[in-house]
């Protein structure tokens, strides 16, 4: 059941059945209810969520307390993944993802993850390259558009600092 | 040092077992590098990465035309170039000898093979890589927040080259 879940999204299409179905097997079936936490900014790095069904919304905390709303994600028509950053790396949580309607997800927990790696499962290592393979694309955007940025304020052009900030928000990695 | 290659004590290839490195090491081309000269230009090829041995090198950006940004001096032993792995063969920054450079070469597309073919030792140095990115990009995430909130806090009345500065300072490209 959970690596048919999985095998409906493009993240894990370059694993093969078998390979699914490892991940499938330390993987749990949760689900949310609406206004209900996910994932939580400043929380210890932790699970990989795939998101099956419902809509999430992406907040970020500001200095001054203040939220911004980074994106809302639609799993209704397909399958859509948060949390690949902490599932790789240590650091905690960048922002918070929500319920914003009933959530059916497939949580792929970091233990299990840390347990496959170090015991050399390439299924693990193929999920591994797949994100930082999304992190290095979002990177290399970003300091594309910082470096456009610089040298558009160099101009004294017509910036158009808003668009700049909504650029540097699209598809912010969790 | 050289008749030997070894990635043995490389702190980028640290989860390797023997037998692993070996596989990486059958990849290894020696090459050196004199102090001056130039290991990868910025917007040009990125055809290999390169394990640095000894001597140290300099990371420069243009961000403003005319105008090179220093981003890191690095010191053997060090790996510069991985992140073409990852992405387009296309160096983000231009990488300089400053001292004499000792060094082994992996060419990517025989590296991204080793990949494919599922082999442990590859897929073990990506996983480093990710980790190191995952780093940065949580990095990355915490600059762009303060970048947002800086723009929202000066809506319309910015000091555009303060604002302008503190970018390049800042960002860690």
């Amino acid at each position: 059941m959970l690596d048919e879940g999985l095998g409906r999204v493009r993240f894990f299409e370059f694993l093969t059945e078998e390979e699914r179905e490892e991940i499938a097997e330390g993987s749990e079936l949760v689900t949310f209810e609406a206004g209900e936490t996910i994932i939580e900014e400043g929380a210890e790095a932790g699970s990989l969520y795939v998101l099956t069904s419902g809509r999430v919304e992406v907040k970020k905390g500001l200095p001054g307390g203040r939220d911004r709303l980074l994106a809302e994600l639609d799993a209704t028509n397909e399958p859509t993944v948060v949390g690949e950053r902490g599932l790789l790396g240590g650091s905690a949580a960048s922002a918070t993802v929500r319920a914003a309607s009933g959530v059916e997800a497939i949580r792929i927990p970091r233990a299990t993850f840390r347990r496959m790696i170090s015991e050399g499962r390439p299924a693990a290592f193929k999920l591994s390259y797949r994100i930082a393979r999304t992190l290095a694309r979002r990177l290399t955007r970003l300091d594309e558009e910082v470096v456009e940025a610089i040298r558009e304020l160099e101009r004294r052009g017509e910036t158009d600092l808003e668009a700049f900030r909504d650029r540097l928000i699209t598809d912010w990695a969790v | 040092m050289q008749e030997t290659p070894s990635l043995r004590g490389i702190p980028f290839f640290r989860h390797l077992d023997a037998e692993e490195r070996a596989e990486l090491e059958e990849l290894l081309e020696p090459a050196s590098f004199e102090a001056g000269e130039t290991i990868f230009e910025e917007g040009g090829p990125e055809g290999r990465l390169y394990v640095i041995i000894s001597g140290s090198v300099e990371v420069h950006k243009s961000v403003l035309p005319g105008r090179r940004q220093h981003l890191a001096t690095v010191a053997a032993p060090t790996v510069v170039g991985e992140m073409g792995l990852l992405t387009e063969p296309r160096a983000a920054a231009s990488v300089e000898a400053t001292t004499r450079i000792e060094a082994y070469g992996i060419d990517r597309d025989r590296f991204l093979e080793l990949l494919d073919a599922d082999s442990p030792a590859a897929c073990k140095v990506i996983y480093e890589i990710g980790r190191t990115l995952s780093e940065r990009m949580a990095k990355t995430d915490r600059s762009v927040a303060e970048i947002i909130a800086r723009l929202e806090d000066n809506r319309g009345t910015a000091d555009i080259d303060v604002f302008r500065d503190r970018l390049i300072q800042e960002w860690s490209f």
